[in-house]
């Protein structure tokens, strides 16, 4: 396979206590993968360093076959983007202004947006369904139409790789399953990479192509979300017992709560 | 119809991004304001001069001998100039300092740059140096220490923390103020009247040489900062997401933190603390010209540099003979103006 990103030994350190450790790992082009695994297990962590928010205590972190220190700030953003779990604007932009802060990379230092960079932005913003947002002021949106705004923000940074940390976790039922219909088809037809966190078991068992299910910082289980989510791993990393079954509807393994 | 009306969709979205037009066009009719309000501040006073006076004057015409032009060219122009230069620093360093510390309440003299350029200037009258020389240097000395101190402070192992410079800022300013009360505490009474007509801003010391000091630094400055107009758009949405957007944080916040402090101290050194200012125009600006700071520095700096030629003008006209400190009427329009903004759209800036 050839990667995007990999991670190789990867430690991150708070103080004493060991966030990551010990890490490797390795996105394909155009791979979805699911972050998975309780609070405080290291997933957000494991974003951060993905993207060098944060940079590790040990081991090395790679974009393309190149190390990430070889990247400058913008350069990378052109290849990682991020789409938070939220995001607080202390000003009023409208939608559109914030989805071409996705451009900033991209334009030099007096630059005004262009054409090239207007079109890049409604088109995102067409494909997260959220273009009637565009005059909107953002901080007056609701959790799931900022969120929609934040993915177009995102995509406007013609990433090839693109981390989501708990991306559906304000949305209804509706957005959650339009927004994972939407990342998994960018995937396919855009070569797009991606890496989810998120607590929604089915939802990553169902549009994943893979699924780490970390614990206590470390890799537990690796593999298809048939691998993964069996009740043994669920129950060794949650702590509480559950059943697997398949979803008849779908065909992906269901976590169910006994 | 056109063949691109026909194949757009119905639902058609007005397309509207900041253009380099949109801000020429903003800044040369503020600009235009700018140069009205100064000639018009330059006529009045107590020594009235027509517009006949004041034209034949500026283009070199009159006798030389004429009262008013010792009046304009010695007394009212310099003064005009230098309440322009100090207007738009305030107000350009509000700006900045709002957006990098994420805080629409932040002014120019959040990091304690005042606390510290005071301590230097009333320094200074104690030791009765003069208004030409001396009380500038120790001001604008006391200003780049406290820049230092806080930044030293402020710095943790990754860059700079907003919160960890705001508290250094707010700790260098008590311990400054300390000292200056103790110095209004022990003075004597001549000396007492300079010290609190400098703690509130005064600019009927200006002179030629001081626009021609601060002119080149405010405009050196300006356009450095302008430089990171769009690094500011993104870091209001917060430094990680900056970092993500593929801003360089750390460097972004360094420079525009010593820029401002470093212009600030020097407008500061000739002028005086005049609050207000940089808070309040600022949030006007945001107003009217919106959040992109390639407009709303521009904007903001020049409507700063009108506010306060027209607040000094007042400050010396109310009472005329006799003056009153800049900075008392600054405060005087900028407190209920902004009790009134606060009251009226609050909830729009702390974000609720």
């Amino acid at each position: 396979m050839d990667g995007i990103l990999s991670l190789s030994n990867v430690g991150y350190c708070y103080g004493s206590r060991w966030a990551l450790r010990g890490v490797s790992l390795e996105i394909g082009t155009g791979e979805v993968v699911g972050i998975l695994g309780p609070n405080g297990s290291g997933k957000t962590t494991l974003l951060k360093v993905a993207d060098r928010i944060l940079e590790p205590d040990e081991g090395t972190v790679s974009l393309k076959g190149r190390p990430l220190q070889a990247y400058n700030r913008a350069g990378l953003a052109r290849e990682i983007a991020m789409v938070p779990q939220e995001n607080h604007f202390q000003f009023s932009f409208s939608s559109l202004e914030v989805v071409l802060m996705g451009r900033f990379s991209h334009m030099g230092l007096f630059q005004f947006e262009g054409e090239r960079d207007l079109e890049v932005a409604l088109a995102s913003m067409e494909a997260a369904h959220c273009i009637q947002l565009a005059e909107r002021p953002i901080d007056r949106l609701s959790g799931g139409e900022k969120q929609r705004v934040l993915l177009a923000r995102a995509l406007t940074q013609e990433p090839g790789l693109v981390l989501l940390d708990e991306p559906t976790s304000f949305l209804d039922l509706r957005f959650k399953k339009e927004i994972f219909e939407l990342l998994s088809s960018l995937s396919r037809e855009r070569g797009l990479s991606l890496m989810i966190v998120s607590h929604d078991m089915d939802l990553s068992a169902r549009y994943c192509d893979r699924i780490i299910l970390l614990y206590e910082g470390k890799v537990f289980s690796e593999g298809t979300p048939d691998e993964v989510l069996t009740a043994r791993n669920v129950e060794a990393v949650y702590g509480c017992p559950v059943t697997v079954d398949k979803n008849p509807a779908t065909g992906s393994p269901r976590v169910s709560i006994i | 119809m056109t063949p691109q009306d026909t194949s757009q969709s119905s639902t058609t979205i007005p397309v509207r991004s900041l253009t380099a037009g949109m801000v020429v066009k903003v800044c040369l009719i503020l600009t235009g304001l700018l140069v009205l309000t100064a000639l018009f501040s330059t006529m009045v006073g107590t020594a009235r001069i027509t517009w006949g006076q004041l034209w034949d004057l500026l283009l070199g015409n009159g006798s030389p001998t004429d009262p008013a032009r010792l009046v304009i060219f010695r007394i009212r122009l310099p003064r005009v100039m230098l309440a322009g230069l100090v207007g738009f620093s305030l107000s350009l360093g509000g700006v900045v300092f709002q957006a990098l510390l994420r805080n629409p309440l932040a002014d120019p003299f959040i990091l304690g740059v005042s606390s510290g350029s005071a301590f230097g200037a009333v320094l200074g009258i104690m030791l009765g140096l003069g208004f030409t020389f001396g009380i500038p240097v120790l001001a604008f000395g006391g200003a780049v220490l406290t820049m230092y101190l806080v930044l030293v402070l402020g710095k943790k192992k990754i860059g700079m923390e907003s919160s960890t410079i705001i508290l250094a800022g707010v700790i260098i300013n008590a311990f400054f103020t300390a000292i200056i009360m103790f110095f209004i505490a022990t003075a004597a009474n001549d000396r007492l009247h300079t010290m609190l007509f400098w703690l509130y801003g005064d600019l009927s010391q200006s002179r030629f040489a001081e626009s021609a000091i601060a002119a080149p630094a405010v405009i050196a400055g300006f356009l450095i900062l302008y430089c990171f107009a769009r690094h500011l758009n993104v870091m209001t949405a917060g430094e990680e997401a900056a970092l993500h957007l593929g801003v360089n944080v750390g460097r972004a916040k360094l420079i525009c933190f010593l820029v401002v402090s470093l212009v600030i101290g020097l407008v500061v050194a000739f002028s005086g603390l005049i609050g207000f200012v940089g808070l309040v125009i600022p949030h006007l600006c945001r107003m009217i010209f919106g959040s992109d700071h390639r407009l709303l520095m521009p904007a903001s700096a020049l409507s700063g540099a009108i506010f306060l030629i027209a607040a000094d003008t007042l400050a010396r006209t109310v009472i005329s003979p006799s003056e009153l400190p800049v900075g008392v009427i600054t405060a005087f329009l900028g407190a209920p103006f902004f009790i009134y903004l606060l009251r009226k759209r609050g909830s729009r800036w702390t974000g609720s």
